[in-house]
């Protein structure tokens, strides 16, 4: 029996099952993410974050359960309802995943030349609008290959913006980025989440970014949500596998040690003969 | 005896899989090629990327392959008295034959591995993810230009091919072995008639771009995400397409003759 939708949640995900071949990903995951908030989806490497944005903007289908995107089943459905759908999406990629035989302008110019037919005067004063807002004006000649790994991430953000979506997903947006840039994409994530009033979800595992950062952080560890409350909230949680988390342990419930066969064992197996 | 026919039961399921998804490919592709004509621009750049930059290996292709058939068949021609059928024998297989096979064998191998890497690497970085979690379909902006330019390409490449050939043709056969200038061209017309042999080897130069692009554009959408996928990808498709333009060739060449 599926929960009643809330007008106040823009994404509800509803007792998700997912499975990757035998693997078990999420075992009847719930969570809902609220309107006009940055929500961080929390969690160790491998429990399936990057999965769940894949649930949340359709690229991939549950084995039971439903995704509610503003109060409609995401999948299944037609490809023309999936794209109506991720056309209030916008979704910055790990690695910024701009197209690397076009500019930064016409990088962040393509959606709305897909989608729109705006005179190219319009066009123009958007993405410039949209390359100010990150601060890369400056840079709208340049190929992708120009840039450093956090404006290319500025830019893909411009992009996911120019279409002025009612979501964001960011997808480890953090990653590989020094302090200087990490700060700069907190601050931008915030900034537009607040000015233009809309919702965000960051998969994410930077503790300290996300206490800065999110009014909700969710965790997530062995297919369902461990914690969740604001970042101080998870701070103040005594069990061991959000304290593992939090506090960066080696060891704990998440083991260091990958499940295997014993030591000894192994040893005498592979030197025997 | 059991693994022997385990394995070919296995390798006929991958190529019985392999076939249909290629099919369904092929049919995603077909309802955007009427509307892809309205944005020339996609499919223009595609031609300059994939056919005027292979014009260079076609033109010196088309000479040198011109060239040796010039040679070879020399003494045959002397020693049945035809020397002067030489510009029409060479033209007569050029046009109908080694134009469109070799020119599209030449473009798989530079374009359509180029295509197949391209794509491939598209998916290993996730720009066609991008594009379809901005909602746009890869296979309208990305595969459509490709497969329409590589279609409009070959059989222009081939025509060029068979002219250089000629070119290579008369350059050995008049200018080094002494054939008559005159009798080389006069007997051109002749004997390579504009509808069986310049139609059957534009029929054939446009089955193969067909053949050639699908391929090329299909390997690269399909690749797996990594560097050895994206190397898997452009050589299949150069080891696929050259396989698959032989065997259409063969298909072709025997509708095409009543006599046999």
């Amino acid at each position: 029996m599926l929960a009643a939708r809330s007008p106040e949640n823009l994404v509800e995900i509803q007792d998700v099952r997912y499975s990757h071949g035998e693997r078990a990903v999420f075992s009847g995951l719930s969570l809902t993410i609220p309107r006009g908030a940055v929500t961080a989806l929390m969690g160790p490497s491998g429990t399936g974050k990057t999965t769940l944005l894949n649930l949340i903007t359709g690229q991939l289908l549950p084995d039971e359960g439903v995704v509610l995107f503003d109060g409609r089943v995401v999948c299944p459905c037609s490809r023309r309802r999936l794209y109506q759908t991720r056309r209030q999406m916008g979704v910055l990629l790990q690695q910024g995943a701009l197209l690397t035989n076009l500019n930064v302008f016409e990088n962040v110019a393509f959606p709305l030349r897909e989608h729109t037919k705006l005179p190219e005067q319009l066009i123009r004063q958007i993405v410039l609008m949209k390359l100010q807002s990150v601060g890369l004006r400056a840079a709208w000649q340049h190929m992708p290959s120009q840039l450093s790994g956090g404006m290319v991430r500025r830019v893909a953000l411009a992009r996911a913006l120019v279409m002025d979506p009612t979501l964001i997903v960011y997808d480890e947006p953090f990653v590989g980025l020094d302090p200087i840039s990490k700060g700069v994409i907190v601050r931008l994530i915030r900034q537009t989440n607040d000015a233009l009033g809309i919702t965000s979800i960051v998969v994410t595992h930077d503790v300290a970014e996300t206490e800065i950062l999110a009014d909700l952080s969710y965790l997530i560890a062995g297919g369902k949500v461990v914690a969740s409350g604001t970042p101080q909230d998870l701070q103040k949680d005594k069990s061991d596998i959000v304290q593992q988390f939090m506090q960066g342990q080696a060891d704990g419930p998440v083991p260091f040690h990958l499940p295997g066969p014993g030591y000894a064992e192994q040893l005498r197996t592979m030197t025997a003969a | 005896m059991n693994a022997a026919i385990r394995d070919c039961w296995l390798g006929f399921s991958r190529f019985v899989a392999a076939f249909g998804a290629f099919q369904i490919f092929s049919f995603r592709i077909l309802p955007y090629l009427p509307k892809a004509v309205l944005r020339p621009r996609l499919i223009t750049e595609q031609i300059y990327s994939i056919g005027a930059l292979s014009l260079v290996l076609i033109m010196f292709g088309g000479l040198f392959v011109g060239m040796v058939l010039a040679l070879q068949s020399y003494n045959t021609l002397v020693e049945f008295g035809t020397i002067d059928l030489l510009g029409a024998f060479t033209a007569e297989a050029l046009v109908r034959e080694l134009g469109p096979v070799v020119a599209a064998l030449l473009f798989a191998g530079r374009a359509g591995s180029a295509v197949a890497s391209e794509v491939g690497l598209m998916r290993a970085t996730d720009q066609i993810t991008a594009m379809e979690l901005m909602a746009v379909d890869p296979i309208r902006r990305v595969v459509v230009p490709r497969v329409i330019a590589g279609v409009i390409s070959v059989p222009l490449l081939a025509a060029i091919f068979s002219a250089m050939g000629v070119l290579g043709a008369y350059l050995v056969g008049v200018h080094v072995l002494g054939v008559d200038g005159g009798a080389f061209w006069s007997q051109i017309p002749e004997r390579v008639d504009m509808t069986t042999d310049v139609g059957i080897g534009l029929v054939k130069s446009f089955i193969f771009g067909v053949s050639a692009s699908l391929m090329g554009v299909f390997e690269g959408y399909n690749a797996a995400p990594n560097a050895a996928g994206v190397s898997r990808a452009a050589t299949r498709t150069v080891v696929i397409t050259s396989v698959w333009i032989l065997l259409l060739d063969f298909i072709v060449t025997g509708l095409t003759l009543p006599e046999v």
